[in-house]
C-alpha cells in the first residue's frame, strides 16, 4: 500500500481507524472529523470496526454505488447511523468502554448544537438532525425528540442489529434507501429529492442570500476515495453536485452581488489589483466587492437576486422607521457620547500650523529670509484644528445578526454621529461573505457629515472575518493617514462557505470555520496591528466563543450582553484605546 | 531446589523428557555451600511455553544462550528462572561502559600481607559451575568481549594473565541478553554470536499476559484486566507499524501503571505516567492517548479496578 501523505489531524484519524480495525495496511474509504477539524474518535472507531466485523471493500463499494445521487451526503449520514448501531452491538462485548464512548459522543452532539452559528444551524438537514438526535438522546438518556410516523419508522429501521453480517448490512442499507427515499441503488440513475429544509421565518432572507449548501454540522464523514474525476490520489471534501464554480456561474454570482449591494466603488482594474493583493493563501479563490451603493433590484438578473435586493431595501425602510421612532433617545445618546469622547479626542487634536513672523523657525523656509527678505519663515499654532486620529467601525453583517438589524443600525448611527460631532473622521463598514465574495459595504465615508447611509445595513450571509479585516485595512490605507483605529463588532465565530486551500502536505480543502478560521482571523489582526493600526473588538456572542475573542484580539476587546450597549461599548473602548495611545 | 517452578512447568505442559533432563542435571551437579545463597528464588515466573522448551533443551545440550528481543520481553526474568530451575548459583554482569577484561576475570589486590588475585564474576561463575547472566551484552566493548571467547567456546577455559589457565566447570552456562527494537538490527559481532544458541524472545502471548497480571495482582477485576491486556497489544501494533516509536510501549510500563492504580492513582494519571509520557513527542502522545481513550476510562480508581 502506498501510504498517502496526510497532515497531522488526518493521520490521527487514520490511526484511530487502523487501531479499531486491528490492522494498518489499508486506506480507509472514510474518515470522520468534527467541524473544528479534530478527528471524531467515535466515528473513526466505527469506520475501523467496519473493517474488523464487516468488510471495508464491500461497504465501500456500496457507498460508491450512489456516488452520483443528489442527496448523497444525507444518505451517508443516515446509513452511518445504521452501521453505528450494528457495530456497537458487535463490539460492545469486547470493548466495554464503548457504552461510555457512545454516551460521550451523544453529549458532544448536543453540545455542538449549542455552539453552532445561526448560519450552520439553518443549513443542517432536519431529517438527518432528527435521526441523530433520536440516536444520541437514547445514548445519553435524554428525552427523544417527537417524531412523525415516517421518521419514527426510519429511526427504527436504522437500528441495524449486530447479528447482521456484511451482506445483511448491505441489504439493510438498500432496503432503507428504497423504503424511505424511493432510491434504488441498483438503478443507479434514479434520483430522489429528499426533504431539505431551512426552517424559521428569519431564514427566509437567508435562504435567498445563501447558496444552498448541504453542510453537515454533526458528523463530517469525509469520503477519502479517489471518486469520479478526481485526480489520482487526491482526497477532497466534495462539493455538492451542480455547485461547481464555472464561468457561467461566476457571472451569475457577480450580477447577484451587484443587484444586492450596488456597484463597486473601484473600477475593474483596481479591484483586481486589490484581489491580487488580499485574496491569497487562505483566501485563495475568494473575491472582493467594495460598494457604497444601494441594492438595485432592477438590475437583478435572476429571481433570487430580485427578491434579495427587494428584501434588503425593505430592511432599509425598517431601520429608518425604527430610528425615527426612537429619535429622541438617539439624540440624547449622541449628546452624551460626544461629550465623553470630546474630552479624550481633544488631546489628540493638532492645531494646524500657521505661517508667521515669529514662532518656530521652519527650516525649509529659512532661506527665504536671507535670499528674499521674507520674514514669514516662522510657524506658530493656528486656530484651525485637525484630528490626527481616524476611526473605522466594521460591523458584522452575517446572518447571525438577523434578529437585531434595526438596533445595530441605530447604535452604529449613534456612535458615528457622536464622532462626527467631535470632528473625528469616521468610516462605517458592514461585511459579510456570500458566493465566495466578501462584500465590504461602506455605510458612511470619512468625510461625510450625514450618517444616514448606515441604515442600509442588513444582515445575511457568512462572515470571513480574516479577509474582511484585511479588506477594511486596505480601505483605511487608501483614505487616511495618521493614527488609525479599527473597531469591529463580532461574534468571534468566523465561518464561510468558501473553503481554504489545503495545508501544505495535505490534500484536504479546509472549511473556513472552527479553529482554522479563528487562527486565520488572528493572523489578519496581527498583520494589521503590525501595520500600525489599533484593532479592538466589541464582542456580542456565545460564551463558548469567548476564548476565540482572546485568541483573535488579545486583551483589546469588550464584551456586551445585548446589542443596545453597542454605542456605549465602542465609546468606552475608544476611550481606553486612546488613553493607551497617548501614554 | 525449586520444586514450585518444576511443578509450574509441568502444568504448563513442558515435555516430561525435558523436565527429567533438568532433574538429572540437578542430581549430577552439586552446589558449593558458600554459593547456595546465589541460587535465585524468583517471584515472577516466565510465561511462554515454546520459549521455555527451547531454552531448557539448549542448556541441557551444554549450549550457552543468547536471549534477543525487544525490551521488557522477560529476558532477565527467563534467565533468572532458568538458573533457579537448574538450581545453580547466579552471577550477573551488566555491560556498562566501565566493564573491561580485568573486571570480568579478576584483578590483583593487596590483602594486607601480599598481592593476591581477586576473582571477578566470570571467574567465579566459571569455576563454581554457576549460571552467568551477561546482561545487555551488545553494549559491551570489544576488548571486554575478547576474554569471553575462550570461555564460551569448545576450549572452556579462561586465561588469567600472570596466573594459570583455568578450566570452566562443565556445569557452568552463560546466558546473554540483548535488546533490539522493531526497527533495530542485531549488532553483536559474529564471533560472539556463533558461541551462543540464539533465542528470539517473543512478545508475551495474550493468555499468558492475562495470567501474568492476575498472578501479580490477584484481586484485579477480570474484565478490566482483559482491557489492559488488549490495550497493550494495540499499542504494540501501533509501534510495530511505526506510527509511534517503541519507546512508550513496554510491558513494564503497563504493569507499573496497574501498580500505581493499586496505590491510589486514577487510571488516567497512572497510564500517562507509565506509558504516554514516556514519549516526548507531543503528536505521538496524542496518538497513544487516542488508543488508551478507546479502551480505558480516565477516571477508574482502585476500587473499580481491584474489585474481583
Ligand atoms: N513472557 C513473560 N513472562 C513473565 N514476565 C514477563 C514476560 N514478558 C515480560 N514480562 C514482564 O516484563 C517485565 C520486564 O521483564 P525483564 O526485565 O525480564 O525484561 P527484559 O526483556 O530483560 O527487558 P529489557 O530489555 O528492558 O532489559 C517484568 O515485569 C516481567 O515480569
Ligand atoms: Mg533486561
Amino acid at each position: 500500500m502506498i501510504k498517502r501523505h496526510y497532515s497531522g489531524e488526518q493521520r490521527r484519524a487514520l490511526n484511530m481507524i487502523w487501531n479499531a480495525a486491528g490492522r494498518y495496511d489499508f486506506d480507509p474509504p472514510f474518515m470522520a472529523f468534527f467541524p473544528n477539524g479534530r478527528p471524531d474518535g467515535y466515528f473513526n472507531m466505527m469506520i475501523g470496526l467496519v473493517d474488523k466485523w464487516l468488510d471495508t471493500e464491500k461497504i465501500e463499494k456500496f457507498f460508491e454505488s450512489y456516488d452520483g445521487a443528489r442527496d448523497r451526503d444525507e444518505y451517508d449520514d443516515l446509513l452511518w447511523l445504521g452501521l453505528e448501531n450494528c457495530l456497537y452491538e458487535k463490539e460492545i462485548g469486547e470493548r466495554p468502554i464503548l457504552k461510555m464512548l457512545r454516551a460521550e459522543r451523544g453529549e458532544r452532539f448536543f453540545k455542538t448544537q449549542q455552539t453552532l452559528s445561526r448560519q450552520q444551524m439553518m443549513l443542517q438537514s432536519m431529517l438527518v438532525y432528527n435521526q441523530q438526535e433520536t440516536r444520541w438522546a437514547r445514548a445519553t438518556g435524554r428525552k427523544p425528540p417527537v417524531l412523525g410516523p415516517r421518521e419514527k419508522k426510519m429511526a427504527q429501521a436504522l437500528l441495524f442489529p449486530g447479528s447482521l453480517d456484511v451482506d445483511g448490512v448491505i441489504s439493510a442499507m438498500k432496503d432503507f434507501l428504497r423504503e424511505f427515499f424511493r432510491f434504488d441503488v441498483e438503478k443507479e440513475a434514479a434520483r430522489v429529492h429528499g426533504p431539505k429544509e431551512v426552517k424559521g421565518a428569519a431564514a427566509k432572507l437567508l435562504g435567498l442570500v445563501m447558496k444552498k449548501e448541504t453542510r453537515r454540522v454533526d458528523v463530517l464523514m469525509v469520503r477519502t476515495g479517489t471518486g469520479t474525476g478526481d485526480r489520482e490520489g487526491s482526497v477532497q471534501l466534495r462539493h455538492n453536485i451542480g455547485e461547481v464554480h464555472n464561468s457561467e456561474k461566476a457571472e451569475e454570482d457577480l450580477s447577484y452581488i451587484k443587484a444586492c449591494f450596488g456597484k463597486s466603488i473601484y473600477n475593474g482594474h483596481d479591484l483586481r489589483a486589490l484581489e491580487n493583493d488580499l485574496c491569497k493563501d487562505n483566501d485563495e479563490g475568494c473575491r472582493l466587492w467594495f460598494t457604497k451603493g444601494e441594492p438595485d433590484p432592477a438590475s437583478a438578473g435572476t429571481k433570487t437576486a430580485v427578491e434579495t435586493a427587494a428584501a434588503a431595501k425593505k430592511q432599509y425602510e425598517k431601520n429608518l422607521a425604527y430610528y425615527k421612532h426612537q429619535a429622541g433617545l438617539v439624540g440624547s445618546s449622541i449628546r452624551r457620547l460626544s461629550a465623553q469622547l470630546d474630552t479624550i479626542f481633544s488631546s489628540f487634536a493638532q492645531p494646524l500650523p500657521e505661517t508667521s513672523k515669529h514662532g518656530t523657525l521652519s527650516p525649509e523656509k529659512a532661506y527665504r529670509l536671507a535670499v528674499l527678505d521674507d520674514p514669514y519663515v516662522f510657524t506658530h499654532p493656528g486656530d484651525e484644528v485637525e484630528n490626527d486620529v481616524s476611526v473605522d467601525i466594521l460591523l458584522d453583517a452575517s446572518a447571525s445578526r438577523m434578529n437585531s438589524q434595526e438596533t445595530i443600525s441605530s447604535q452604529a448611527y449613534i456612535i458615528a454621529k457622536s464622532l462626527v460631532k467631535c470632528h473625528v473622521p469616521v468610516e462605517v463598514l458592514a461585511f459579510r461573505s456570500l458566493r465566495s465574495y466578501t462584500v465590504l459595504q461602506v455605510l458612511k465615508e470619512y468625510k461625510e457629515e450625514d450618517c444616514s447611509g448606515i441604515f442600509h445595513y442588513f444582515a445575511g450571509g457568512w462572515n470571513r472575518d480574516g479577509l474582511a479585516l484585511k479588506a477594511a485595512e486596505s480601505q483605511m490605507e487608501q483614505n487616511r493617514h495618521g493614527r488609525r483605529i479599527l473597531m469591529i463588532l463580532t461574534d468571534a465565530s468566523p465561518n464561510d462557505s468558501t473553503r481554504m486551500p489545503p495545508e501544505q502536505g495535505s490534500v484536504f480543502m479546509r472549511e473556513y470555520e472552527g479553529a482554522a478560521a479563528v487562527e486565520d482571523t488572528a493572523d489578519a489582526v496581527k498583520k494589521i496591528r503590525a501595520d500600525g493600526v489599533r484593532v479592538a473588538a466589541v464582542f456580542l456572542g456565545a460564551t463558548t466563543n469567548l476564548e476565540n475573542v482572546h485568541i483573535i484580539y488579545g486583551k483589546e476587546f469588550v464584551r456586551i450582553q445585548k446589542i443596545e450597549q453597542l454605542a456605549v461599548a465602542i465609546s468606552n473602548l475608544l476611550t481606553m484605546t486612546l488613553r493607551e495611545m497617548r501614554n | 531446589m525449586d520444586n514450585d517452578l518444576l511443578a509450574f512447568l509441568e502444568k504448563e505442559g513442558i515435555e516430561k523428557d525435558l523436565l527429567d533432563g533438568v532433574r538429572a542435571y540437578r542430581a549430577e551437579n552439586t552446589v558449593p555451600a558458600a554459593y547456595a545463597k546465589r541460587i535465585p528464588d524468583p517471584d515472577v515466573y516466565y510465561y511462554g511455553k515454546e520459549t521455555w522448551k527451547k531454552a531448557i533443551a539448549a542448556l541441557l545440550c551444554g549450549e550457552n544462550l543468547l536471549l534477543a528481543g525487544p525490551k521488557a520481553t522477560g529476558k532477565n526474568v527467563l534467565a533468572e528462572n532458568l538458573a533457579a530451575l537448574f538450581g545453580r548459583p547466579c552471577w550477573n554482569v551488566s555491560f556498562h561502559i566501565n566493564v573491561d577484561a580485568a573486571y570480568l576475570i579478576g584483578t590483583d589486590t593487596f590483602n594486607g600481607e601480599k598481592v593476591v588475585f581477586r576473582p571477578g564474576p566470570i571467574y567465579l561463575c566459571a569455576t563454581n559451575g554457576g549460571f552467568g547472566v551477561l546482561d545487555e551484552i551488545n553494549m559491551a566493548k570489544n576488548e571486554a568481549l575478547a576474554v569471553l571467547h575462550s570461555t564460551l567456546d569448545f576450549r572452556h577455559s579462561i586465561d588469567v594473565p600472570g596466573y594459570d589457565k583455568i578450566e570452566v566447570n562443565p556445569a557452568a552456562r552463560f546466558i546473554a541478553t540483548m535488546n533490539y527494537g522493531y526497527a533495530g538490527t542485531r549488532d553483536l559481532n559474529e564471533a560472539l554470536t556463533s558461541r551462543f544458541a540464539v533465542l528470539d524472545m517473543p512478545i508475551i502471548a495474550e493468555d499468558d499476559l492475562n495470567r501474568l497480571i492476575r498472578r501479580k495482582y490477584p484481586d484485579i477485576n477480570e474484565q478490566i484486566c482483559g482491557q489492559f491486556v488488549k490495550l497493550f497489544y494495540e499499542l504494540d501494533k501501533k509501534a510495530e507499524s511505526a506510527e509511534i516509536s517503541d519507546r512508550a510501549l513496554d510491558l513494564r510500563g503497563l504493569l507499573d501503571a496497574i501498580g500505581l492504580i493499586k496505590k491510589g492513582l486514577s487510571s488516567g494519571d497512572a497510564l500517562d505516567m507509565c506509558i504516554t509520557n514516556k514519549t516526548f513527542d507531543a503528536y505521538e502522545r496524542k496518538l497513544i492517548h487516542d488508543v488508551i481513550a478507546s479502551r480505558i476510562p480516565q477516571d477508574m480508581n482502585r476500587d473499580i479496578v481491584f474489585s474481583k
